[in-house]
């Protein structure tokens, strides 16, 4: 494999290091809005893998616009448009898991799982 | 919150950016953002509103905007729901560019707009009336 | 006509349309809310009962939503599978609705039921989504829909055990819909698209050129998915989720939602993959052996409960072992058994969920030991959950008893007679935690050995005295469903 590929190929890097660390965060953070902090970062990381296919190197905003010359290149709006979905699940996602946490700090008065499970 | 400039100023910019927010849900297939963004920013203006004056309420009126944002969540999901239902050449047609001219599209979009402007106020009311 | 050509979209989007309505009436009038529910699901099983008639004349169901043609555009297709997931999911649901009317009222705080409908119904059309849609992206949107519903009905109760068990169920099914959505990453930017049919023939091209990704990819898909469909060692949440849910969600949740994720593995694994792919990678004896692990694990831990519901649940993650057995053996009859299996799985696991509300809405009992007696007071009811936990243990003339037939004589044609042991062992297990219940219902003398009637509502009793029966009927007459079920297979190991 050549060395070059590492440059080139960058954004799949960073996005498979960002879902890593984002799972790592989900499994070992023992406070739970962190917890959901690594939802977040996890799925960040796979909207960048999904923006990184998507792009061509040059390309323009995939709007139609007559008076942009011959020839020129569009990027694929698909990846974008599944970005933007799974942006809203996520937000949703989000939401919900921070108002069970809310309505768990009413319980039990703390966030930090630990405790959770000695107050049982 | 007490912070007198952000209340003084901010009266004055939530009219823009209502504004702002429509115009990308307008412009959602000429231009990039769409219903999704233009709903956001609508929402975060109607939220940051109600954070800054809507807590010092009467009781009553507190429930208000939630209620006016569940009735929106409705309608905004039934005009969603239209993409589906109908062929994609329905409504008029026009010069590819233009303001008009993609039909049924648009309406869908004013759809998504209300749907997440109305889904984001009434989180937060959720997640305020817990205390 | 236009109605008769949008039948396969109008399932969904009646149910979502009523979900946003819905919030509109649990604000303000949510007495309605339970008969606005009864009325969709009557509508929604009408349409699918019209669908699966349309199937069975030999018609396949393909729609494009918005006149998107299908590379393009979001397809929906209904084969015989998809028909018959749409009837059991439709018509468990209508079972399931009735029973909740009365059952809810003790189990959840009032103001909260108009939205627990809400979210019932949300999952009801989300399973349905993942059942008939024929697209990769759709089906992840529809596998978060119905991971944000389900446990939006662990939640609903509101009590302490509830909410913390819903949190680790949401924390671990986002987990697993990532790395689902990671694999669909890879399969688009490998194939270029997202329609099943379409990736699978691009597939057959360009797998040899990236065997690593062939691996990446199908085991983010078995760790994605396994950890919905709770396969062994990644059911951690299952058991707390299940058992201290309200007895509606648990018959969901434990009935039908664990197995839409499974057909979604079906038709990843067979028809997107392919059956060879499938037989060179590990992932057929990884199959096997997390099968064989929960089977027996599952029912070990179920061993050792005292809460009957919590012995339910663990009996759910050794049922789900039996469903990937069948699909790990990979030959006609393993995966018509465990085809059939979902079926009767979902019958006897909601018999039983409801049969053991339906003794907390009476008596309010919940551990095992405080059954006795109990045969004489609820004659109906515990004469239904007997009925069920024979067909667990694999009684003859019972429905459980097929499958385990069914799987006995897959693991002879897979080469492979070990497993009829493993079958016969582990009935013996389910035998040896379900009986006691039984024993202590019917033949440990109370005070008072008097015969009464049952006290619980008749909109409880005749769900539960249906689904014994259903399960009685797939017992003594399984010979049409299997055909049915062998040409299903057959199509899918092609």
């Amino acid at each position: 494999m050549d060395i070059s590929m590492l440059w080139v190929n960058y954004p799949y890097f960073v996005a498979i290091i960002l879902f890593c660390l984002g799972c790592l965060c989900i499994l070992t953070q023992h406070n739970l809005v962190k917890k959901v902090i690594g939802i977040n970062i996890m799925e960040t990381g796979i909207f960048l893998f999904f923006i990184a296919v998507g792009n061509i190197e040059g390309g323009v905003a995939p709007i139609y616009d007559p008076t942009l010359p011959e020839g020129v290149l569009y990027i694929n709006p698909l990846p974008s448009v599944l970005v933007l979905t799974g942006i809203v699940v996520s937000f949703s996602v989000t939401a919900f898991a921070l108002a069970i946490i809310v309505k768990l700090y009413q319980f039990y008065g703390t966030v930090y799982a630990p405790d959770i499970m000695r107050l049982r | 919150m007490d912070d007198y400039i952000t209340r003084v100023v901010f009266r004055y910019v939530l009219l823009f950016i209502l504004l702002y927010g429509l115009y990308i849900i307008l412009h959602g297939h000429v231009s990039p953002g769409g219903g999704f963004a233009g709903g956001m920013v609508i929402g975060m203006g109607l939220l940051l509103y109600f954070l800054l004056f809507g807590l010092e309420w009467r009781a009553k009126l507190r429930r208000l905007p939630m209620d006016v944002a569940l009735v929106f969540i409705g309608l905004g999901g039934i005009l969603e729901a239209v993409k589906f239902l109908l062929p994609h050449e329905h409504g008029p047609v026009g010069m590819p560019g233009t303001l008009f001219s993609v039909g049924i599209i648009s309406v869908v979009n004013f759809g998504i707009g209300l749907l997440v402007a109305s889904t984001i106020l009434s989180i937060f009311y959720l997640l305020v009336e817990e205390d | 006509m236009f109605l008769w050509d949008k039948l396969p979209f109008l399932l969904i989007i009646i149910i979502l349309l009523l979900c946003f309505v819905m919030p509109f009436f649990a604000r303000w009038k949510p007495v309605v809310c339970p008969y606005l529910t009864v009325v969709t699901v009557i509508i929604v099983f009408v349409i699918s009962v019209v669908l699966t008639f349309r199937v069975a004349g030999g018609e396949v169901i393909h729609y494009h939503a918005g006149d998107w043609p299908p590379p393009w555009g979001i397809e929906i297709f209904i084969d015989e599978l998809a028909a018959m997931m749409l009837l059991l999911l439709t018509g468990s649901c209508l079972l399931i609705v009735f029973y909740s009317l009365k059952a809810l009222t003790k189990e959840i705080p009032g103001p909260a039921i108009g939205w627990y409908y809400t979210l019932f119904l949300l999952t009801l059309a989300s399973m349905m989504g993942i059942v008939v849609t024929n697209d990769l992206f759709n089906l992840y949107v529809m596998v978060e829909i119905v991971s944000i519903g389900a446990v939006g009905l662990v939640v609903a109760k509101g009590e302490k055990l509830s909410t913390e068990a819903s949190l680790r169920y949401l924390m671990l099914a986002t987990l697993g819909s990532g790395f689902m959505l990671f694999a669909i990453g890879f399969l688009y930017q490998v194939t270029g698209n997202l329609n099943m049919p379409y990736v699978a023939a691009e597939l057959l091209e360009v797998r040899d050129q990236y065997p690593f990704l062939m691996w990446a990819t199908l085991s983010f898909f078995t760790v994605g998915l396994g950890v919905k469909a709770a396969l062994f060692p990644l059911h951690i949440w299952l058991p707390d989720a299940h058992s201290s849910a309200p007895s509606p969600s648990s018959a969901v949740l434990s009935g039908l939602v664990v197995k839409v994720y499974i057909i979604s593995m079906l038709r990843i694994y067979f028809l997107v993959f392919g059956i060879e792919v499938f037989n060179e990678t590990f992932l057929r004896s990884l199959i096997l052996l997390l099968a064989t692990m929960a089977i027996l694990g599952g029912s070990l831990f179920a061993f050792v409960q005292l809460d009957l519901k919590r012995r339910l649940a663990y009996s759910t993650v050794a049922q789900i072992g039996y469903i990937f057995l069948g699909m790990g053996l990979g030959t006609v009859w393993g995966v018509t058994a465990a085809l059939l299996h979902i079926i009767i799985h979902a019958l006897m696991k909601i018999c039983l969920f409801m049969s053991a509300g339906a003794v907390y809405y009476q008596t309010g009992r919940k551990k095992v030991i405080h059954f006795s007696g109990l045969g004489y007071q609820m004659p109906v009811t515990m004469a239904a959950f007997t009925i069920a936990s024979l067909s667990m243990v694999g009684i003859p003339f019972f429905g459980g008893f097929i499958t385990k037939y069914g799987l006995a004589l897959g693991s002879l044609e897979a080469n492979n007679p070990y497993f009829i042991v493993l079958i016969v062992v582990s009935g013996l297990l389910n035998a040896a935690y379900y009986f006691p219940i039984v024993w202590q219902a019917y033949f440990t003398s109370g005070h008072d050995p008097q015969m009464t009637m049952d006290k619980v509502p008749f909109t409880m009793l005749v769900p539960i005295i249906i689904t014994a029966l259903g399960i009685i009927y797939m017992g003594l007459f399984p010979g049409r469903i299997l055909e049915f079920l062998e040409q299903v297979s057959i199509r899918l190991l092609l």
